[in-house]
């Protein structure tokens, strides 16, 4: 009876949850702004519409592009069940599973990126592109990230890995994952989610001929997608172990609140960089990692 | 018993697959076929577990007593060699039947049962002397199938290079089999661990195999063989050939000792090759250039797994060091089903399409929707993406490297940046097979033969499924293939001799198994659910512009260029522009080539300089007999002079 709650639980958490994040970010945009903004709950509602609606698909595409999103879902999904949400645990952990979450992320980039080409157009070409050349430097970082955790912990298993950092590698880890979290969920400085039709953006416009349910699972991923990446930054950062569970997850709910609130901020207070500097940006946070790694394994010598 | 029996079953099969090669294609297929279930029927009778099979006969070749032994570490191979040399021996009759290549077909069946033949023998023999034997056929044999159309000239030239490069490696590998007579006495080969004496040779073995394997700067003539060679040939070129490089390394680094910098240099050039072997891939427009420079990367991937691997043994046997290497073996594996898989296909398009440039094709799902689906396949598993095979093997390489790091290994300093590139090239393959996926097969067709095109025969499609299936079990159900590995680990260092597994491969596995049957749900469920809502046909929505044309799609150069761009210091590639001019401009031009960069900007001006330094010494020799007197008259002054210098001091 408990798995079978806590499980339902941990759903909820993923599935539920996510969608409120998107929102939460545009309701702190809107009150920079001066603005009233959409309700925070505007997701949910974009997602029940975009279910019941038709689609409109591309005469040059396959089945597989209304089947990949699914896919992706599917992958951000997995991906989300083997990150530990505090107190509870994860649902499924094992030794390397830190490897088997970034590599299910890198599926369902192939899968959107692979989608996007279905279409044959030039935009989500770009987008395509762009998304799979940031990702290389976006992993690098990734893995500097998981390796210095693995160094501080001994461990290559996210739920006990993801045991806070301390001092100044928890400072630079902090840095660096929160620029890949813009990166990998396409926020402003890297892309804005605003608007569709530049030649400058990335996810967005890969995701130009979806419609309908595709379109929903879309939403409903890069909303989980961003959760998770909140929810990992938190856990490599925040100290939450002494604490009992419902303050843990306490903690956990309002650090993650934290990071939405700052990525709202970010999209407010900053401009789109030019593209040419965002191999830059993710390079410093590529940097502030290996930085991290450093710090972690030359301060455990003996 | 039965191994020697399926052995010589395998032997009289292929044997009688040469002899009747010519003239009875479909008698050639049996026995082939014959033999490579027989052959891996040995493999798998060996594999279980100790002891290995051993044969020492009388029998004299060149002055040696013939011996052969079949052991885990062969095994492996023996398996990899027979299920892609009967798959391809299959493949190889739809796509170049007698009917399309009269002269060529009857000798590449020949040759074909003589390569797997010659390659089996590498693996089975244990002396020395009739290794270079079998390494010299089997070297031959797969010249003659890369040049089995060799009315082209640019398949000579590949065929040429091949040949050059792989004598310049067999000349190391004398080197290396004849100081170890000498210092040994013996040309019989077997465990000679304690030899300490025999450690430099290690580096003579590296640079022989590794020309063989391809390794980053010996890799020169692999590009152009693999791509002008017919595809099954390119497949087990790619898949099996290179392995036996590695197989070598492999073999002599576990039976003899090695230096103490061993380890970090096959590391360092495991990524290198893997790192740079993919931004070559991806650079390049044609298709079979992309897979063959990513064979490149995944030989790289398996030498970060073998120096990892080497670094532990010299390090009081680290058990991180049995993870990467049992990673690097079941990727020799991986990389053999995927790649073969994906020439299949590339031969599949090339003889659908009579073109290798990506930017000369796309949209041929619609026509080739069986060789789309096997090419998605195969590009989810090279990019090493899971539920496949790929990520499996790189998934225990990296378990085992991480495993270094976090233990605050004295290595850890090679194995970190080992790691960040090993991720890094693991993106890149990503992007380079999202890019070969989508320019072959996505979009709109961008010429009339790839309009036009069609899918291929049931001969071609069959074994194609074999591999895929591979592919999928070695990813859902990697603890069915741990045994084999774990045999080999053992035979490498026998310290490392366990059954158990290292690494939690069954939950990854049932891990694995979920996520398809997820995937293939949510699939089938998103396209019913699309099909309820109702689907309707539209153009491709392009910002409003009412008539997209098939040209104004990414091309592949644009789609590599972001991140090549980033590699341009090694890619250097070069351009050719001209851009539209005035308020009505004709034409405009783009043309951007990757060179090369080793053949033509290192080997060819360094062959260059020889033949200047040759050149201007031949002037010495031009027929004046009255020079050449002086020559020997001043030779003997010196001569006399020196003795006199010796005489007074």
């Amino acid at each position: 009876m408990i798995p079978i709650l806590q499980l339902l639980l941990r759903l909820g958490c993923w599935l539920l949850l996510a969608p409120l994040l998107p929102g939460i970010i545009n309701k702190v945009k809107a009150w920079v702004a001066g603005r009233r903004g959409p309700p925070v709950l505007q997701l949910y509602y974009d997602l029940a519409k975009l279910w019941k609606k038709g689609v409109v698909m591309s005469t040059l595409a396959s089945p597989a592009f209304v089947m990949l999103p699914a896919v992706a879902w599917v992958a951000v999904f997995g991906a989300a069940m083997l990150v530990p949400l505090g107190p509870a645990g994860a649902g499924l952990s094992f030794r390397g599973d830190a490897l088997l979450m970034l590599y299910l992320l890198a599926l369902a980039r192939f899968c959107t990126a692979w989608a996007a080409m279905e279409t044959g157009s030039a935009f989500e070409g770009m987008g395509a592109v762009r998304e799979v050349s940031y990702a290389v430097l976006a992993e690098a970082a990734m893995v500097a990230a998981v390796l210095s955790l693995s160094v501080q912990t001994g461990s290559i298993s996210l739920v006990t890995m993801l045991a806070p950092s301390v001092g100044a590698c928890a400072g630079l880890l902090a840095a660096g994952l929160f620029i890949v979290l813009l990166a990998e969920n396409c926020r402003v400085p890297f892309d804005d989610p605003n608007t569709h039709l530049e030649l400058t953006m990335i996810h967005e416009v890969m995701v130009l001929d979806h419609s309908g349910p595709p379109l929903a699972a879309i939403l409903h991923g890069a909303a989980m997608k961003l959760l998770l990446f909140a929810v990992v930054l938190a856990q490599a950062v925040l100290p939450m172990d002494h604490l009992r569970p419902l303050g843990a997850a306490g903690l956990l709910a309002g650090s993650v609140l934290l990071v939405t609130v700052a990525v709202g901020l970010v999209e407010s207070l900053l401009a789109r960089f030019a593209f040419r500097r965002v191999p830059l940006l993710l390079t410093t946070a590529f940097l502030l990692c290996l930085f991290a790694l450093l710090v972690a394994w030359k301060g455990g010598m003996p | 018993m039965t191994t020697a029996l399926l052995l010589v079953l395998a032997l009289v099969a292929l044997a009688a697959g040469i002899a009747t090669g010519a003239r009875h294609p479909r008698t050639w297929l049996v026995l082939t076929l014959t033999g490579s279930a027989a052959a891996l029927g040995a493999a798998l009778s060996v594999m279980p577990g100790p002891p290995d099979w051993e044969w020492r006969s009388g029998f004299l070749i060149g002055g040696e007593a013939l011996h052969l032994r079949l052991d885990g570490l062969s095994a492996l191979f023996l398996a990899l060699l027979s299920v892609v040399g009967g798959a391809g021996a299959v493949y190889a009759r739809g796509y170049w039947p007698d009917a399309l290549y009269p002269a060529s077909a009857s000798r590449g069946r020949a040759w074909w049962s003589a390569l797997l033949l010659s390659m089996g023998l590498v693996l089975l023999v244990s002396n020395g002397l009739h290794f270079l034997i079998a390494w010299e056929m089997f070297t031959v044999c797969a010249y003659f199938l890369i040049t089995l159309d060799r009315t082209r000239r640019e398949v000579r030239v590949a065929g040429w290079l091949y040949l050059a490069a792989s004598h310049a490696g067999t000349v190391c590998l004398f080197a290396f089999f004849t100081t170890l007579a000498a210092r040994t006495g013996s040309w019989d080969l077997g465990p000679l661990r304690e030899h300490a004496g025999l450690a430099p040779l290690f580096w003579l073995a590296l640079a022989g195999f590794g020309v063989k394997a391809g390794v980053f700067p010996l890799h020169i003539w692999l590009p152009s063989a693999h791509a002008n060679a017919p595809s099954h040939v390119s497949a087990i070129m790619s898949g099996v050939a290179i392995k036996m490089g590695v197989y070598g390394m492999l073999r002599f680094s576990g039976w003899l000792p090695v230096p103490a910098a061993a380890g970090w240099v096959v590391i360092g050039l495991g990524a290198a090759s893997a790192l740079l072997g993919i931004a070559f891939a991806l650079a390049q427009n044609d298709f079979k250039r992309l897979l063959a420079y990513c064979s490149v990367e995944n030989i790289g991937v398996i030498l970060i797994g073998l120096g990892g691997a080497l670094l532990a043994r010299s390090h009081g046997n680290a058990p991180w060091g049995r993870l990467a290497l049992a990673g690097a073996l079941l990727h020799v594996w991986n990389h053999g089903a995927f790649k073969s898989l994906l020439f299949f296909c590339a031969g599949s398009v090339l003889h659908a399409t009579g073109t290798r440039e990506m930017s000369r094709l796309g949209g041929l799902w619609r026509v080739m929707p069986w060789t789309a689906g096997w090419f998605a396949l195969g590009a989810v598993a090279v990019a090493g993406l899971p539920p496949l095979n790929g990520f499996v093997s790189e998934w225990m390489i990296y378990l085992g490297l991480i495993d270094a790091v976090a233990n605050n290994d004295p290595f850890a300093w090679a194995v970190m940046p080992a790691v960040i590139m090993l991720a890094m090239a693991g993106a890149l393959a990503l992007a380079g097979f999202a890019k070969a996926g989508a320019m072959i097969f996505l979009g709109a067709p961008r010429t009339r033969p790839a309009a036009e095109a069609h899918e291929c025969g049931a001969l071609m499609r069959g074994p194609m499924l074999v591999l895929a299936a591979v592919c999928v079990a070695i990813g859902v159900a990697p603890v069915l293939f741990w045994p084999a590995v774990a045999r080999a680990v053992g035979d490498w260092h026998p310290g490392w001799a366990s059954a158990a597994t290292p690494a939690p491969l069954l939950t990854l596995g049932m891990a694995h198994l979920g996520l398809a049957v997820l995937i293939a749900a949510a699939g089938v469920w998103m396209w019913c659910k699309v099909r309820g809502n109702g689907l309707r046909r539209g153009l491709t929505w392009d910002c409003g512009y009412a008539a997209p044309s098939a040209r104004m799609q990414y091309s592949s150069g644009s789609f590599a260029g972001l991140a090549a761009g980033w590699f341009s210091w090694i890619l250097r590639p070069t351009r050719r522009i001209r851009r539209p001019r005035g308020h009505f401009p004709a034409g405009a031009i783009l043309l951007e080539r990757t060179p090369e960069t080793m053949l033509e900007h290192v080997l060819m001006p360094a062959g260059a300089g020889v033949m200047r330094v040759s050149t201007a010494v031949r002037r010495l020799q031009h027929g004046r007999l009255s020079a050449y007197i002086l020559y020997v008259a001043a030779g003997l002054a010196a001569l006399g002079i020196l003795v006199l210098i010796e005489s007074v001091t």
